[in-house]
């Protein structure tokens, strides 16, 4: 299972393409940074930063890029075989992968959020933050993983759900918001800290329960369809 | 190489045939990007996205329309539409964009392309051409549709009509305005990296990224940071560019009178891109 692992991680990181993970924290961190140089308050910029590029961009696109990329760009290659006719159980193959995509979302996304949310609020506005969109990183990491094993157009179908759903939907239509892992963060960060700058819109209870509905029953479903894997050629 | 058509002889078989130029190579790569960008000549699956986008770009008019006649008012002008889309337009170029471009360097036929009389310019102008094209016929034919039941339910004849198609032609090229800035941005993405996937998710993260810049630029203590915010995103450019052509004030963004240089920009940023691309296929290798 380490090597499964260590072999993802490698898969990830060997390549020049990681690179495309660090201008969404750098950028977000540089933003807090400016406005908070300005002295600007925080109530006017926190909402556009933390929320807007934050929870609505850097979290679910690192986590959609790294997420279908752990399995996909082997599915992709035609390369999983090797790994799939391994004596492994099909399990231990999806939780290394998803053990490295939720590691490495969250360390991207968390970590600049962290720094945004101490610039914005102070430290616990900052942990509240970092705490809530780790829980997040793993709904959408198995979420993603999962669409990588459904479809073979995993990145198209996920930026359905984050641009769609979540955006285009979530701001018109309140009933899709009990579906959006987006809406579970915010909750969950402004149970943890109160602020004004986060509009938590959906039961705390209901964000958590959802938020473990969507890891455990992607990873679950994802294993069981790792189980019947096919291989196929390359999409026309 | 000769300039006119040169047919490679690799000894299967003999050509005596006229030779088509330059311009019909163009036309094949344009109508073959047009195809693509559809997925037509492809399989169901390939359609889905393009056509699920535009259908609901289509819906969204048709509505409008419906409540035009009903109502005699629009939900929203030829304008808004392209406003409202805005989302879908970003994803629809997501979708196409690694389609046109991504996929040849992962197949790795561009030395193929280029083995043959065309050169780096043709093959991005081809491309480029293609992508307006399809973005534009995607919010194009909905104000057209917008357009038709305007001048069907006019109450003024053949003047009402007129005035009807004085609004399309203008919405029409602010269509064409949002086809380019998307076109050659995402092209220049999309080109650097043959898995599509990737391209996709770079073309709507540098989209999204720069959005709330504008917010941010916007809370800062500064008059001209305000009127130059509209710089730092390509759809704030573009409304941008439509207050300052059409002197409005009421879409959420001050511009001052700034207005001409967000027409530079715009030119600029469309001219940066292409010129980009050309740079980046000035050699092109075998993956």
């Amino acid at each position: 299972m380490s090597t499964v692992a260590y072999i993802t991680a490698r898969g990830l990181f060997g390549r020049r393409r990681v690179l495309l993970l660090l201008p969404l924290p750098v950028l977000l961190v540089g933003l807090a940074l400016i406005c908070r140089a300005y002295d600007v308050d925080p109530d006017q910029w926190g909402q556009a930063v933390v929320v807007g590029l934050g929870l609505a961009v850097v979290l679910p696109v690192t986590s959609l890029i790294v997420g279908t990329g752990v399995l996909g760009s082997e599915v992709d290659d035609g390369t999983i075989i090797h790994i799939l006719t391994k004596p492994l159980p099909r399990r231990d193959i999806i939780l290394a992968k998803l053990l490295v995509a939720v590691g490495v979302s969250a360390v991207v996304s968390c970590v600049p959020l962290y720094v945004a949310g101490v610039l914005a609020d102070g430290n616990r506005f900052g942990l509240a933050l970092a705490a809530a969109a780790a829980i997040g990183a793993v709904a959408y990491s198995a979420l993603f993983l999962l669409l990588s094993l459904l479809t073979r157009r995993p990145v198209l179908l996920g930026l359905v759900y984050i641009l769609v759903w979540e955006g285009l939907l979530g701001r018109f239509v309140s009933g899709t918001r009990v579906l959006s892992i987006e809406q579970y963060v915010i909750t969950i960060a402004d149970k943890i800290a109160p602020t004004d700058m986060l509009p938590g819109k959906v039961n705390l209870t209901v964000a958590i329960v959802m938020s473990v509905i969507f890891a455990l029953g992607g990873t679950v479903y994802a294993i069981n369809r790792l189980g019947s894997f096919s291989m196929a050629g390359e999409t026309s | 190489m000769s300039e006119a058509g040169v047919i490679h002889d690799i000894g299967y078989q003999r050509y005596q045939g006229p030779r088509l130029g330059r311009g019909a190579l163009l036309q094949a790569m344009y109508v073959h990007g047009l195809r693509a960008a559809f997925g037509l000549g492809r399989s169901a699956k390939s359609k889905i996205f393009p056509w699920g986008v535009a259908g609901i770009v289509l819906l969204v008019a048709v509505i409008n329309a419906g409540v035009r006649s009903q109502t005699g008012n629009w939900l929203f002008d030829y304008y808004q539409l392209d406003d409202t889309m805005s989302w879908l337009v970003i994803f629809f170029a997501a979708i196409v964009a690694p389609e046109l471009v991504s996929r040849d360097i992962r197949s790795g036929v561009l030395p193929l392309y280029f083995s043959r009389p065309v050169r780096a310019a043709d093959y991005v102008m081809a491309k480029v051409a293609a992508l307006v094209s399809a973005v534009f016929l995607m919010l194009g034919v909905p104000q057209f549709i917008m357009f038709l039941t305007g001048a069907f339910t006019t109450k003024t004849g053949m003047r009402g009509v007129w005035h009807e198609l004085g609004l399309l032609i203008p919405g029409w090229g602010y269509s064409l305005l949002w086809a380019f800035i998307f076109a050659s941005i995402s092209l220049l993405i999309a080109s650097l990296t043959g898995k599509r996937a990737f391209a996709a998710g770079g073309i709507v993260a540098v989209f999204l990224m720069t959005a709330p810049i504008v917010g941010v630029l916007n809370v800062l203590p500064s008059e001209t940071a305000h009127h130059l915010s509209g710089l730092a995103s390509p759809i704030s450019l573009i409304s941008g560019v439509e207050i300052w052509l059409r002197d409005r004030t009421d879409l959420g963004l001050d511009i001052g009178n700034l207005g001409p240089i967000y027409g530079i920009e715009a030119f600029c940023l469309i001219a940066a891109c292409l010129l980009l691309l050309l740079a980046r296929y000035r050699k092109v290798a075998s993956l």
